[in-house]
């Protein structure tokens, strides 16, 4: 299990290539997409190998609170907010 | 084992999904590279940790993590590709 948490956090390093230079800011918010999913994975990971059930919590909260801020941004995006 | 073995498929979806966030030319393209393989992936890893070790209390909370990811996932992934196709075609327009 230790080697697949650290393959999926190994994989954060090209999304932050594309936030990080994404051509649009679609781009830049499909990346932090898929690296709050990353995150919580390892989370709940990290809760399986430490027996610890307070990071299982903190991951519920997190993906909850991630998908809330990717469809609040995307709905700003796309009523025209930052660009006109 | 059992475990292994779908955490492992897992992740390998996961690493497949980077690498096309990572190659594709377009938005639409790392929009489906992202949002098939990433959600099957992120799913079947949790899958591998809920039978890893037997079924013990704290996998009721990781089971709920599961459904969350399931339902809120697709949602995300189409809000984005409808705020992109939304917005571009209405800055075609008045330009």
């Amino acid at each position: 299990m230790t080697w697949i948490s650290s393959a999926v956090l190994i994989t954060l390093l090209p999304l932050l290539v594309r936030l990080i230079r994404g051509p649009t800011p679609w781009d830049r918010l499909l990346a932090y997409n898929s690296a709050s999913n990353r995150v919580t994975v390892a989370l709940a990971i990290a809760s399986v190998l430490t027996r610890s059930v307070v990071l299982l919590d903190v991951a519920v909260v997190y993906a909850a609170l991630s998908f809330l801020g990717v469809v609040v941004i995307s709905r700003f995006m796309e009523r025209g907010g930052g660009f006109r | 084992m059992t475990s292994l073995i779908i955490s492992a498929f897992g992740t390998s979806l996961v690493v497949i999904g980077t690498v096309g966030i990572l190659r594709f030319n377009d938005v639409y393209g790392r929009l489906q590279a992202s949002g098939v393989s990433d959600n099957v992936g992120v799913v079947l890893v949790l899958i591998g940790l809920m039978i890893h070790g037997g079924w013990t209390s704290s996998d009721w909370t990781l089971l709920f993590l599961t459904l969350l990811l399931v339902v809120t996932n697709p949602i995300a992934t189409h809000s984005i590709a409808k705020s992109a196709f939304v917005q571009r075609h209405s800055g075609e327009d008045e330009s």
